[in-house]
Protein backbone atom coordinates (compact mmCIF):
# COMPACT_ATOMS: atom_id res chain seq x y z
CA UNK A 1 0.00 0.00 0.00
CA UNK A 2 2.24 3.08 -1.16
CA UNK A 3 0.47 5.90 -0.20
CA UNK A 4 2.96 8.13 -2.26
CA UNK A 5 5.41 10.21 -0.38
CA UNK A 6 3.80 13.41 1.85
CA UNK A 7 5.41 16.43 2.58
CA UNK A 8 7.56 17.54 4.90
CA UNK A 9 6.10 18.86 7.93
CA UNK A 10 2.97 18.38 9.88
CA UNK A 11 1.76 15.98 6.92
CA UNK A 12 4.40 13.62 7.60
CA UNK A 13 3.44 13.15 11.28
CA UNK A 14 -0.17 13.02 10.61
CA UNK A 15 0.57 10.50 7.94
CA UNK A 16 2.75 8.58 9.66
CA UNK A 17 -0.12 8.60 12.55
CA UNK A 18 -2.42 7.71 9.73
CA UNK A 19 -0.26 4.81 8.11
CA UNK A 20 0.30 3.37 12.07
CA UNK A 21 -3.58 3.62 12.60
CA UNK A 22 -4.14 1.78 9.17
CA UNK A 23 -1.34 -0.64 10.29
CA UNK A 24 -3.34 -1.40 13.55
CA UNK A 25 -6.73 -1.88 11.89
CA UNK A 26 -5.73 -4.07 9.22
CA UNK A 27 -4.07 -6.23 11.98
CA UNK A 28 -7.07 -6.45 14.11
CA UNK A 29 -9.29 -6.91 10.64
CA UNK A 30 -6.93 -10.29 10.15
CA UNK A 31 -6.67 -11.24 13.60
CA UNK A 32 -10.75 -11.50 14.09
CA UNK A 33 -11.07 -13.31 10.73
CA UNK A 34 -8.29 -16.01 11.58
CA UNK A 35 -9.68 -16.41 15.36
CA UNK A 36 -13.54 -16.87 13.92
CA UNK A 37 -12.06 -18.86 10.89
CA UNK A 38 -9.70 -21.24 12.79
CA UNK A 39 -12.10 -21.72 16.00
CA UNK A 40 -13.36 -24.86 14.75
CA UNK A 41 -9.60 -25.94 14.49
CA UNK A 42 -8.83 -24.49 17.84
CA UNK A 43 -11.69 -26.59 19.52
CA UNK A 44 -10.96 -29.81 17.82
CA UNK A 45 -7.43 -29.90 18.66
CA UNK A 46 -7.92 -28.10 22.07
CA UNK A 47 -10.41 -30.78 22.90
CA UNK A 48 -8.17 -33.48 22.04
CA UNK A 49 -5.31 -32.60 24.38
CA UNK A 50 -6.87 -31.17 27.86
CA UNK A 51 -8.31 -33.04 30.26
CA UNK A 52 -11.59 -34.95 29.47
CA UNK A 53 -13.23 -33.44 32.51
CA UNK A 54 -13.12 -30.03 30.92
CA UNK A 55 -14.73 -30.91 27.99
CA UNK A 56 -17.80 -32.41 29.49
CA UNK A 57 -18.42 -29.25 31.48
CA UNK A 58 -20.94 -26.83 30.80
CA UNK A 59 -20.32 -23.44 30.07
CA UNK A 60 -16.80 -24.81 28.39
CA UNK A 61 -13.74 -22.49 29.16
CA UNK A 62 -13.00 -21.06 25.65
CA UNK A 63 -9.48 -21.11 26.60
CA UNK A 64 -6.89 -24.11 27.73
CA UNK A 65 -6.88 -25.38 31.76
CA UNK A 66 -4.55 -28.31 31.34
CA UNK A 67 -2.12 -30.07 29.26
CA UNK A 68 -3.15 -34.24 28.87
CA UNK A 69 -2.50 -36.95 26.30
CA UNK A 70 -4.37 -39.34 28.65
CA UNK A 71 -7.30 -38.63 25.76
CA UNK A 72 -4.90 -40.48 22.83
CA UNK A 73 -3.97 -42.99 25.17
CA UNK A 74 -7.60 -44.20 25.50
CA UNK A 75 -8.68 -44.07 21.95
CA UNK A 76 -5.48 -45.78 21.21
CA UNK A 77 -6.30 -48.17 23.67
CA UNK A 78 -9.93 -48.56 23.55
CA UNK A 79 -10.33 -48.09 19.53
CA UNK A 80 -8.44 -49.67 16.72
CA UNK A 81 -8.15 -46.67 15.55
CA UNK A 82 -4.37 -47.66 14.63
CA UNK A 83 -5.47 -50.06 12.28
CA UNK A 84 -7.72 -48.11 10.89
CA UNK A 85 -5.11 -45.62 9.86
CA UNK A 86 -3.13 -48.64 8.54
CA UNK A 87 -5.98 -49.81 6.25
CA UNK A 88 -6.69 -46.20 5.05
CA UNK A 89 -2.63 -45.71 4.27
CA UNK A 90 -2.88 -48.89 2.19
CA UNK A 91 -5.79 -47.84 0.23
CA UNK A 92 -4.52 -44.75 -0.81
CA UNK A 93 -0.96 -46.03 -1.57
CA UNK A 94 -2.62 -48.14 -4.09
CA UNK A 95 -4.62 -45.31 -5.06
CA UNK A 96 -1.62 -43.33 -6.01
CA UNK A 97 0.30 -46.08 -7.47
CA UNK A 98 -2.52 -46.53 -9.68
CA UNK A 99 -3.12 -42.84 -10.54
CA UNK A 100 0.31 -42.76 -11.39
CA UNK A 101 0.43 -45.26 -13.69
CA UNK A 102 -2.76 -43.89 -15.82
CA UNK A 103 -2.35 -39.85 -15.29
CA UNK A 104 1.28 -39.63 -16.68
CA UNK A 105 0.87 -40.98 -20.14
CA UNK A 106 -2.56 -39.61 -20.50
CA UNK A 107 -1.33 -35.63 -19.26
CA UNK A 108 1.23 -36.01 -21.59
CA UNK A 109 -0.49 -36.80 -24.61
CA UNK A 110 -3.10 -34.00 -23.39
CA UNK A 111 -0.44 -31.47 -23.12
CA UNK A 112 2.00 -32.53 -25.63
CA UNK A 113 0.57 -34.35 -28.76
CA UNK A 114 -2.25 -33.50 -31.46
CA UNK A 115 -4.98 -36.12 -32.05
CA UNK A 116 -8.64 -36.58 -32.73
CA UNK A 117 -10.72 -36.91 -29.83
CA UNK A 118 -8.09 -35.01 -27.62
CA UNK A 119 -10.94 -32.12 -26.88
CA UNK A 120 -13.80 -34.75 -26.41
CA UNK A 121 -11.57 -36.45 -24.09
CA UNK A 122 -11.05 -33.29 -22.12
CA UNK A 123 -14.56 -33.09 -21.91
CA UNK A 124 -15.10 -36.49 -20.76
CA UNK A 125 -12.79 -35.99 -18.30
CA UNK A 126 -14.36 -32.47 -16.64
CA UNK A 127 -17.77 -34.12 -16.61
CA UNK A 128 -16.62 -37.20 -14.67
CA UNK A 129 -14.56 -34.64 -12.24
CA UNK A 130 -17.83 -33.02 -11.98
CA UNK A 131 -20.21 -35.47 -11.56
CA UNK A 132 -21.34 -36.23 -7.47
CA UNK A 133 -20.12 -39.51 -6.69
CA UNK A 134 -23.67 -39.95 -4.85
CA UNK A 135 -24.90 -40.53 -8.84
CA UNK A 136 -23.18 -43.57 -9.32
CA UNK A 137 -22.41 -44.84 -5.88
CA UNK A 138 -25.69 -47.30 -5.96
CA UNK A 139 -24.52 -48.99 -9.93
CA UNK A 140 -21.50 -48.67 -8.73
CA UNK A 141 -22.47 -51.25 -5.52
CA UNK A 142 -24.15 -53.48 -8.33
CA UNK A 143 -21.19 -53.61 -10.10
CA UNK A 144 -18.91 -54.54 -7.49
CA UNK A 145 -21.30 -57.23 -6.30
CA UNK A 146 -21.47 -58.79 -9.57
CA UNK A 147 -17.22 -58.77 -9.60
CA UNK A 148 -17.54 -60.14 -6.25
CA UNK A 149 -15.12 -57.15 -5.31
CA UNK A 150 -17.00 -56.02 -2.27
CA UNK A 151 -15.46 -55.99 1.22
CA UNK A 152 -12.20 -55.88 -0.27
CA UNK A 153 -9.91 -52.72 0.26
CA UNK A 154 -7.69 -53.62 -3.23
CA UNK A 155 -11.00 -53.11 -4.96
CA UNK A 156 -11.98 -49.84 -3.58
CA UNK A 157 -8.80 -48.37 -4.51
CA UNK A 158 -9.50 -48.40 -7.76
CA UNK A 159 -12.62 -47.01 -7.80
CA UNK A 160 -11.07 -44.15 -5.70
CA UNK A 161 -8.52 -44.04 -8.13
CA UNK A 162 -11.27 -43.81 -10.85
CA UNK A 163 -12.61 -40.74 -9.23
CA UNK A 164 -9.45 -38.71 -8.61
CA UNK A 165 -7.99 -39.66 -11.81
CA UNK A 166 -9.70 -36.62 -13.67
CA UNK A 167 -8.60 -33.93 -11.40
CA UNK A 168 -4.48 -35.39 -11.32
CA UNK A 169 -4.87 -35.52 -15.06
CA UNK A 170 -5.40 -31.52 -15.06
CA UNK A 171 -2.82 -31.04 -12.29
CA UNK A 172 0.18 -33.42 -14.64
CA UNK A 173 -0.66 -31.65 -17.89
CA UNK A 174 -0.59 -28.12 -16.55
CA UNK A 175 2.73 -29.07 -15.04
CA UNK A 176 3.53 -30.90 -18.71
CA UNK A 177 2.37 -27.44 -20.50
CA UNK A 178 4.95 -25.59 -18.26
CA UNK A 179 7.95 -27.37 -20.28
CA UNK A 180 9.37 -24.85 -22.65
CA UNK A 181 9.39 -27.08 -26.17
CA UNK A 182 12.70 -25.80 -27.09
CA UNK A 183 14.08 -28.17 -24.09
CA UNK A 184 12.81 -31.38 -25.71
CA UNK A 185 14.16 -29.85 -28.89
CA UNK A 186 17.45 -28.98 -27.91
CA UNK A 187 17.82 -32.20 -25.98
CA UNK A 188 16.80 -34.48 -28.97
CA UNK A 189 19.36 -32.65 -30.99
CA UNK A 190 21.85 -33.52 -28.81
CA UNK A 191 21.22 -36.73 -29.11
CA UNK A 192 19.03 -37.76 -26.53
CA UNK A 193 16.94 -40.29 -28.12
CA UNK A 194 12.60 -39.68 -27.23
CA UNK A 195 12.72 -41.79 -24.57
CA UNK A 196 15.73 -40.73 -22.90
CA UNK A 197 14.52 -36.95 -23.33
CA UNK A 198 11.79 -38.01 -21.50
CA UNK A 199 13.40 -39.67 -18.53
CA UNK A 200 16.19 -37.24 -18.22
CA UNK A 201 14.66 -33.96 -18.69
CA UNK A 202 10.65 -34.16 -19.14
CA UNK A 203 10.09 -36.16 -15.52
CA UNK A 204 12.89 -34.27 -13.52
CA UNK A 205 10.74 -31.09 -14.70
CA UNK A 206 7.25 -32.12 -13.53
CA UNK A 207 8.42 -33.59 -10.33
CA UNK A 208 6.09 -30.96 -8.01
CA UNK A 209 3.21 -31.75 -10.73
CA UNK A 210 3.93 -35.79 -9.61
CA UNK A 211 4.38 -35.07 -5.90
CA UNK A 212 1.11 -32.58 -6.11
CA UNK A 213 -0.76 -35.83 -8.05
CA UNK A 214 0.76 -38.07 -5.55
CA UNK A 215 -0.72 -36.44 -2.28
CA UNK A 216 -3.92 -35.19 -4.02
CA UNK A 217 -4.60 -39.01 -5.16
CA UNK A 218 -3.29 -40.32 -1.32
CA UNK A 219 -5.76 -37.90 0.37
CA UNK A 220 -8.83 -38.08 -1.51
CA UNK A 221 -8.52 -42.02 -1.08
CA UNK A 222 -7.95 -41.14 2.85
CA UNK A 223 -10.40 -38.51 3.31
CA UNK A 224 -13.55 -40.10 0.97
CA UNK A 225 -16.28 -41.53 2.96
CA UNK A 226 -19.54 -42.28 0.54
CA UNK A 227 -18.07 -45.05 -1.22
CA UNK A 228 -16.09 -46.56 1.62
CA UNK A 229 -19.16 -46.82 3.46
CA UNK A 230 -20.92 -48.41 0.28
CA UNK A 231 -18.56 -51.19 -0.25
CA UNK A 232 -16.96 -52.40 2.62
CA UNK A 233 -19.25 -53.22 5.19
CA UNK A 234 -16.92 -55.68 7.34
CA UNK A 235 -15.53 -53.68 10.85
CA UNK A 236 -12.17 -55.15 10.62
CA UNK A 237 -11.78 -53.42 6.94
CA UNK A 238 -12.93 -50.19 7.91
CA UNK A 239 -10.88 -47.33 6.84
CA UNK A 240 -10.31 -43.95 9.08
CA UNK A 241 -12.96 -42.47 7.54
CA UNK A 242 -15.54 -45.26 8.26
CA UNK A 243 -14.36 -45.92 11.37
CA UNK A 244 -14.56 -42.34 12.96
CA UNK A 245 -17.83 -42.28 11.66
CA UNK A 246 -18.91 -45.45 12.82
CA UNK A 247 -17.70 -44.01 16.57
CA UNK A 248 -20.27 -40.79 16.02
CA UNK A 249 -23.06 -43.30 15.71
CA UNK A 250 -22.04 -45.82 18.17
CA UNK A 251 -22.75 -43.10 20.86
CA UNK A 252 -20.29 -44.75 23.43
CA UNK A 253 -17.22 -43.25 22.94
CA UNK A 254 -16.69 -39.92 24.91
CA UNK A 255 -16.29 -36.75 22.90
CA UNK A 256 -12.79 -35.68 23.98
CA UNK A 257 -11.66 -39.72 22.70
CA UNK A 258 -13.83 -38.43 19.17
CA UNK A 259 -11.59 -35.50 19.34
CA UNK A 260 -8.27 -36.90 19.83
CA UNK A 261 -9.52 -39.31 16.83
CA UNK A 262 -10.41 -36.44 14.47
CA UNK A 263 -7.22 -35.00 15.11
CA UNK A 264 -5.23 -38.15 14.56
CA UNK A 265 -6.95 -38.32 10.89
CA UNK A 266 -6.33 -34.88 10.02
CA UNK A 267 -2.67 -34.05 11.14
CA UNK A 268 -1.22 -35.50 7.95
CA UNK A 269 -3.44 -34.71 5.00
CA UNK A 270 -3.70 -31.13 6.77
CA UNK A 271 0.82 -30.85 6.70
CA UNK A 272 0.67 -32.28 2.99
CA UNK A 273 -1.94 -29.88 1.64
CA UNK A 274 -0.73 -26.88 3.17
CA UNK A 275 2.50 -28.08 1.14
CA UNK A 276 1.55 -28.57 -2.33
CA UNK A 277 -1.69 -25.93 -2.67
CA UNK A 278 -0.34 -23.68 -5.37
CA UNK A 279 0.30 -27.11 -7.67
CA UNK A 280 -3.15 -28.11 -6.92
CA UNK A 281 -4.94 -24.44 -7.63
CA UNK A 282 -3.45 -24.00 -11.05
CA UNK A 283 -5.24 -27.46 -11.88
CA UNK A 284 -8.14 -27.46 -10.77
CA UNK A 285 -8.94 -24.50 -12.40
CA UNK A 286 -6.91 -25.13 -15.12
CA UNK A 287 -9.45 -28.27 -15.97
CA UNK A 288 -10.15 -27.65 -19.78
CA UNK A 289 -8.65 -28.43 -23.24
CA UNK A 290 -7.40 -25.41 -24.18
CA UNK A 291 -5.43 -24.45 -27.91
CA UNK B 1 15.18 -8.95 -37.29
CA UNK B 2 11.05 -9.29 -38.44
CA UNK B 3 12.31 -11.95 -41.02
CA UNK B 4 14.37 -13.94 -38.57
CA UNK B 5 10.77 -14.37 -36.64
CA UNK B 6 9.05 -15.28 -39.77
CA UNK B 7 11.80 -17.83 -40.47
CA UNK B 8 11.32 -19.22 -37.17
CA UNK B 9 7.75 -19.49 -37.63
CA UNK B 10 8.13 -21.28 -40.61
CA UNK B 11 10.59 -23.46 -39.24
CA UNK B 12 8.61 -24.59 -36.37
CA UNK B 13 5.94 -26.71 -37.70
CA UNK B 14 8.20 -28.74 -39.70
CA UNK B 15 9.98 -29.06 -35.98
CA UNK B 16 6.84 -29.91 -34.72
CA UNK B 17 5.87 -32.67 -37.35
CA UNK B 18 8.67 -34.88 -35.91
CA UNK B 19 6.66 -35.36 -32.65
CA UNK B 20 3.90 -35.92 -35.13
CA UNK B 21 4.91 -38.98 -36.69
CA UNK B 22 5.22 -40.77 -32.99
CA UNK B 23 2.11 -38.42 -31.22
CA UNK B 24 -0.32 -39.92 -34.24
CA UNK B 25 -0.79 -43.32 -32.71
CA UNK B 26 1.13 -43.20 -29.74
CA UNK B 27 -1.34 -40.88 -28.19
CA UNK B 28 -4.50 -43.47 -28.25
CA UNK B 29 -1.93 -45.80 -26.60
CA UNK B 30 -0.75 -43.74 -23.97
CA UNK B 31 -4.36 -42.43 -22.84
CA UNK B 32 -5.96 -46.77 -22.94
CA UNK B 33 -5.40 -46.96 -19.54
CA UNK B 34 -7.39 -44.11 -18.25
CA UNK B 35 -10.30 -44.46 -20.68
CA UNK B 36 -10.39 -48.29 -19.90
CA UNK B 37 -10.52 -47.17 -15.89
CA UNK B 38 -13.11 -44.20 -16.69
CA UNK B 39 -15.14 -46.72 -19.01
CA UNK B 40 -15.65 -49.32 -16.45
CA UNK B 41 -15.69 -47.77 -13.30
CA UNK B 42 -17.64 -44.68 -13.85
CA UNK B 43 -19.34 -44.33 -17.22
CA UNK B 44 -20.29 -47.91 -16.91
CA UNK B 45 -22.11 -47.88 -14.09
CA UNK B 46 -23.94 -44.16 -15.34
CA UNK B 47 -25.11 -46.07 -18.19
CA UNK B 48 -26.76 -49.26 -15.27
CA UNK B 49 -28.19 -46.71 -13.58
CA UNK B 50 -30.06 -45.36 -16.16
CA UNK B 51 -30.96 -48.89 -18.15
CA UNK B 52 -32.40 -49.60 -14.35
CA UNK B 53 -34.26 -46.24 -14.13
CA UNK B 54 -35.51 -47.59 -16.79
CA UNK B 55 -36.41 -51.18 -16.46
CA UNK B 56 -40.22 -52.38 -15.95
CA UNK B 57 -41.06 -54.48 -13.08
CA UNK B 58 -41.42 -57.39 -16.22
CA UNK B 59 -39.11 -56.42 -18.14
CA UNK B 60 -38.45 -54.16 -21.28
CA UNK B 61 -38.60 -50.07 -21.07
CA UNK B 62 -40.81 -48.50 -19.02
CA UNK B 63 -40.66 -45.03 -17.72
CA UNK B 64 -42.83 -44.96 -14.61
CA UNK B 65 -39.68 -44.12 -12.48
CA UNK B 66 -39.87 -40.74 -14.42
CA UNK B 67 -43.35 -40.52 -13.82
CA UNK B 68 -43.53 -40.81 -10.83
CA UNK B 69 -40.89 -38.92 -9.81
CA UNK B 70 -42.01 -35.70 -11.81
CA UNK B 71 -45.64 -36.18 -10.02
CA UNK B 72 -44.01 -36.72 -6.73
CA UNK B 73 -44.21 -33.51 -4.32
CA UNK B 74 -40.77 -34.32 -2.89
CA UNK B 75 -38.99 -34.61 -5.65
CA UNK B 76 -39.96 -31.54 -6.20
CA UNK B 77 -38.91 -30.09 -2.67
CA UNK B 78 -35.49 -31.90 -3.32
CA UNK B 79 -35.17 -30.07 -5.94
CA UNK B 80 -35.63 -27.03 -4.94
CA UNK B 81 -33.94 -27.47 -1.51
CA UNK B 82 -30.97 -28.27 -3.70
CA UNK B 83 -31.36 -24.78 -5.60
CA UNK B 84 -31.28 -23.33 -2.51
CA UNK B 85 -28.88 -25.04 -0.80
CA UNK B 86 -26.66 -24.23 -3.84
CA UNK B 87 -27.32 -20.56 -4.42
CA UNK B 88 -27.11 -19.85 -0.72
CA UNK B 89 -23.36 -22.17 -0.80
CA UNK B 90 -21.83 -20.04 -3.98
CA UNK B 91 -23.18 -16.47 -3.07
CA UNK B 92 -21.79 -16.89 0.10
CA UNK B 93 -18.65 -18.93 -0.51
CA UNK B 94 -17.76 -16.34 -3.45
CA UNK B 95 -18.24 -13.49 -0.81
CA UNK B 96 -16.31 -14.91 2.15
CA UNK B 97 -13.31 -16.41 -0.32
CA UNK B 98 -13.30 -12.94 -2.41
CA UNK B 99 -13.29 -10.88 1.18
CA UNK B 100 -10.33 -13.16 2.75
CA UNK B 101 -8.30 -12.60 -0.90
CA UNK B 102 -8.67 -9.04 -0.52
CA UNK B 103 -7.08 -9.33 3.10
CA UNK B 104 -4.75 -12.18 1.93
CA UNK B 105 -3.41 -9.30 -0.43
CA UNK B 106 -2.33 -6.15 2.17
CA UNK B 107 1.52 -6.79 2.54
CA UNK B 108 1.61 -7.58 5.85
CA UNK B 109 3.90 -9.68 7.93
CA UNK B 110 3.25 -13.04 8.63
CA UNK B 111 1.38 -12.99 5.22
CA UNK B 112 2.49 -16.71 4.21
CA UNK B 113 2.00 -18.25 7.75
CA UNK B 114 -1.42 -16.89 7.84
CA UNK B 115 -2.36 -18.27 4.00
CA UNK B 116 -1.18 -21.46 5.42
CA UNK B 117 -3.42 -21.57 8.49
CA UNK B 118 -6.08 -20.27 6.51
CA UNK B 119 -5.95 -23.08 3.83
CA UNK B 120 -5.99 -26.02 7.00
CA UNK B 121 -10.41 -25.77 6.87
CA UNK B 122 -10.08 -27.16 3.38
CA UNK B 123 -7.26 -29.99 3.94
CA UNK B 124 -9.26 -31.00 7.45
CA UNK B 125 -11.11 -34.28 5.93
CA UNK B 126 -15.08 -34.00 6.06
CA UNK B 127 -15.59 -36.70 8.89
CA UNK B 128 -13.49 -35.35 11.60
CA UNK B 129 -15.44 -31.90 10.21
CA UNK B 130 -18.74 -33.08 10.66
CA UNK B 131 -17.06 -34.90 14.12
CA UNK B 132 -16.29 -31.41 15.38
CA UNK B 133 -19.44 -29.55 14.42
CA UNK B 134 -21.30 -32.08 15.95
CA UNK B 135 -19.73 -31.60 19.20
CA UNK B 136 -19.94 -27.88 19.11
CA UNK B 137 -23.42 -28.15 18.46
CA UNK B 138 -24.20 -30.17 21.16
CA UNK B 139 -27.71 -29.06 22.71
CA UNK B 140 -25.44 -29.98 26.20
CA UNK B 141 -21.48 -29.40 25.96
CA UNK B 142 -21.77 -27.89 22.57
CA UNK B 143 -19.62 -24.08 22.45
CA UNK B 144 -22.16 -22.58 19.79
CA UNK B 145 -24.59 -22.41 22.60
CA UNK B 146 -22.81 -19.58 23.96
CA UNK B 147 -22.96 -17.62 20.96
CA UNK B 148 -27.04 -18.12 20.96
CA UNK B 149 -27.23 -17.10 24.86
CA UNK B 150 -25.60 -14.01 23.66
CA UNK B 151 -28.66 -12.99 21.83
CA UNK B 152 -31.44 -11.56 23.88
CA UNK B 153 -34.32 -13.73 25.13
CA UNK B 154 -32.42 -17.24 24.69
CA UNK B 155 -32.78 -18.53 28.13
CA UNK B 156 -32.28 -22.35 26.96
CA UNK B 157 -29.79 -24.28 24.53
CA UNK B 158 -31.39 -24.57 21.31
CA UNK B 159 -31.80 -28.03 19.41
CA UNK B 160 -29.59 -26.74 16.48
CA UNK B 161 -30.02 -29.80 14.62
CA UNK B 162 -33.56 -30.46 15.28
CA UNK B 163 -35.24 -27.02 13.44
CA UNK B 164 -35.33 -27.38 9.85
CA UNK B 165 -34.34 -23.35 8.84
CA UNK B 166 -31.53 -24.20 11.48
CA UNK B 167 -30.61 -27.00 10.70
CA UNK B 168 -30.10 -25.82 6.95
CA UNK B 169 -28.39 -22.75 7.95
CA UNK B 170 -25.79 -25.25 9.60
CA UNK B 171 -25.33 -27.09 6.64
CA UNK B 172 -24.55 -24.05 4.53
CA UNK B 173 -22.11 -22.46 6.98
CA UNK B 174 -19.96 -26.20 7.75
CA UNK B 175 -20.00 -26.52 3.74
CA UNK B 176 -19.34 -22.96 3.03
CA UNK B 177 -16.54 -22.80 6.24
CA UNK B 178 -14.66 -26.15 4.47
CA UNK B 179 -14.73 -24.44 1.03
CA UNK B 180 -13.52 -21.38 1.33
CA UNK B 181 -9.92 -21.46 1.39
CA UNK B 182 -10.28 -23.26 -2.21
CA UNK B 183 -12.05 -19.86 -3.56
CA UNK B 184 -10.01 -17.53 -1.73
CA UNK B 185 -6.83 -18.84 -2.72
CA UNK B 186 -7.82 -19.15 -6.57
CA UNK B 187 -8.86 -15.34 -6.17
CA UNK B 188 -5.73 -14.37 -4.47
CA UNK B 189 -3.87 -15.64 -7.22
CA UNK B 190 -6.27 -13.37 -9.64
CA UNK B 191 -5.84 -10.46 -7.53
CA UNK B 192 -1.90 -10.48 -7.80
CA UNK B 193 -2.07 -10.86 -11.55
CA UNK B 194 -4.31 -7.02 -11.53
CA UNK B 195 -1.24 -4.68 -12.85
CA UNK B 196 -0.24 -2.46 -10.15
CA UNK B 197 -0.39 0.21 -13.11
CA UNK B 198 -4.37 0.38 -13.27
CA UNK B 199 -4.42 1.06 -9.26
CA UNK B 200 -2.01 4.13 -10.02
CA UNK B 201 -3.38 5.39 -12.49
CA UNK B 202 -6.67 5.46 -11.07
CA UNK B 203 -5.33 6.75 -8.25
CA UNK B 204 -4.20 9.73 -10.35
CA UNK B 205 -7.41 9.86 -11.74
CA UNK B 206 -9.19 10.37 -8.18
CA UNK B 207 -10.68 7.25 -7.70
CA UNK B 208 -11.13 6.30 -4.11
CA UNK B 209 -10.88 2.97 -2.22
CA UNK B 210 -13.98 1.66 -3.63
CA UNK B 211 -13.97 3.09 -7.21
CA UNK B 212 -10.99 1.32 -7.18
CA UNK B 213 -12.25 -1.82 -5.83
CA UNK B 214 -15.16 -1.58 -8.33
CA UNK B 215 -13.22 -0.48 -11.87
CA UNK B 216 -9.70 -2.15 -11.52
CA UNK B 217 -10.19 -5.05 -8.90
CA UNK B 218 -13.79 -6.44 -10.06
CA UNK B 219 -13.19 -6.25 -13.94
CA UNK B 220 -9.55 -8.35 -12.98
CA UNK B 221 -11.33 -11.26 -10.95
CA UNK B 222 -14.68 -11.57 -13.14
CA UNK B 223 -13.69 -13.97 -14.99
CA UNK B 224 -12.27 -16.07 -11.91
CA UNK B 225 -15.56 -15.55 -10.23
CA UNK B 226 -17.28 -16.51 -13.33
CA UNK B 227 -15.85 -19.89 -13.18
CA UNK B 228 -15.43 -20.49 -9.39
CA UNK B 229 -19.47 -19.86 -9.26
CA UNK B 230 -19.53 -22.40 -11.36
CA UNK B 231 -17.20 -24.72 -9.60
CA UNK B 232 -19.29 -23.80 -6.05
CA UNK B 233 -22.46 -25.06 -7.66
CA UNK B 234 -20.75 -28.04 -8.44
CA UNK B 235 -19.11 -28.81 -5.35
CA UNK B 236 -22.36 -28.15 -3.28
CA UNK B 237 -24.13 -30.37 -5.76
CA UNK B 238 -21.58 -33.27 -4.94
CA UNK B 239 -22.09 -32.26 -0.95
CA UNK B 240 -22.95 -35.52 0.74
CA UNK B 241 -20.54 -36.51 3.53
CA UNK B 242 -21.09 -33.31 5.40
CA UNK B 243 -24.70 -33.43 5.35
CA UNK B 244 -25.09 -36.98 5.93
CA UNK B 245 -22.90 -37.35 9.04
CA UNK B 246 -24.07 -33.96 10.37
CA UNK B 247 -28.15 -34.03 9.90
CA UNK B 248 -28.32 -37.16 7.90
CA UNK B 249 -31.00 -35.17 5.96
CA UNK B 250 -32.68 -34.43 8.44
CA UNK B 251 -35.40 -33.01 10.41
CA UNK B 252 -37.47 -35.18 8.41
CA UNK B 253 -35.92 -33.58 5.20
CA UNK B 254 -34.90 -30.88 5.49
CA UNK B 255 -31.91 -30.72 4.50
CA UNK B 256 -31.81 -33.48 2.10
CA UNK B 257 -30.95 -31.85 -1.03
CA UNK B 258 -30.39 -34.44 -4.01
CA UNK B 259 -27.46 -36.32 -3.49
CA UNK B 260 -28.75 -38.27 0.15
CA UNK B 261 -31.67 -38.20 -1.43
CA UNK B 262 -30.59 -40.66 -4.18
CA UNK B 263 -28.80 -42.40 -1.56
CA UNK B 264 -31.51 -42.65 0.94
CA UNK B 265 -33.65 -44.15 -2.61
CA UNK B 266 -30.80 -46.53 -2.81
CA UNK B 267 -29.93 -48.00 0.08
CA UNK B 268 -32.31 -47.26 2.63
CA UNK B 269 -35.89 -47.79 0.70
CA UNK B 270 -34.08 -50.24 -1.78
CA UNK B 271 -35.07 -48.25 -4.80
CA UNK B 272 -33.04 -48.73 -6.95
CA UNK B 273 -34.80 -48.07 -10.36
CA UNK B 274 -36.77 -44.69 -8.61
CA UNK B 275 -32.75 -43.74 -7.21
CA UNK B 276 -31.30 -43.81 -11.06
CA UNK B 277 -34.29 -41.77 -12.35
CA UNK B 278 -33.31 -38.86 -9.88
CA UNK B 279 -30.02 -39.56 -10.77
CA UNK B 280 -30.14 -39.12 -14.30
CA UNK B 281 -31.71 -35.21 -13.14
CA UNK B 282 -28.16 -34.97 -11.05
CA UNK B 283 -26.76 -35.87 -14.40
CA UNK B 284 -28.16 -33.47 -16.45
CA UNK B 285 -27.46 -30.80 -14.11
CA UNK B 286 -23.93 -31.53 -13.68
CA UNK B 287 -23.67 -31.85 -17.38
CA UNK B 288 -25.05 -28.19 -17.97
CA UNK B 289 -22.71 -27.29 -15.39
CA UNK B 290 -19.25 -28.62 -17.34
CA UNK B 291 -20.46 -27.53 -20.46
CA UNK B 292 -21.10 -24.10 -19.16
CA UNK B 293 -18.03 -24.45 -17.16
CA UNK B 294 -16.03 -24.60 -20.87
CA UNK B 295 -17.64 -21.80 -22.47
CA UNK B 296 -16.29 -19.51 -20.00
CA UNK B 297 -12.81 -20.86 -20.00
CA UNK B 298 -13.36 -20.77 -24.27
CA UNK B 299 -14.18 -17.17 -23.60
CA UNK B 300 -10.89 -16.78 -20.99
CA UNK B 301 -8.81 -18.35 -23.59
CA UNK B 302 -10.02 -15.55 -26.32
CA UNK B 303 -9.88 -12.88 -24.42
CA UNK B 304 -6.09 -14.05 -23.33
CA UNK B 305 -5.07 -14.30 -27.01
Amino acid sequence: MNRGRAPIGLATLTGGNHAAAWATVRASVIGLVCVVLLFPIYWMVLNAIQPGAYTLRWPPYLSPQGLAWSNFAELFAEKPIAHWLAMSSFVAGIVVVATLVVVIPAAYALSRLRWRGRELLGLLLLFTQMMPGALVVAPELGLYRALGWTDNLAALAVVHAAFVVPLCTWILKTSFDAIPRDLLEAALCDGCNYWSAMLRVVLPLTRPGLVAVSVVAFFSSWNEYLFSSALITKSDLYTGSLGIATLITQLDTPIFVLMAAGVMFSVLPVAFYIAIQRHILAGITAGAVKG
Amino acid sequence: MAQAAIADVSERPRRLDLFGVHSGRIAYWLVLPLIALETVFVFYPIVRGILVSVEGPTGGIDFSNYATMLRDPDFFWIIVRTLVFTVLIDVIVLLVGLGIALLMNWRFPGRGFVRSLLTVPWAVPEVPVALTFLFMLDPTFGVFNLLARLLPGVTENPQWLLDPVLAMAIIVVVTVWKGFPFYSLVLLAALQTVPEELYEAARIDGAGAWAQFRHVTLPGVRASIALLAILAFIYSMQQFTLIWLITGGGPVDATTTLAPAIYLQAFRFYNFGYAGAMAVVGFIFSGLATFAFVAVQRRLAVHEA
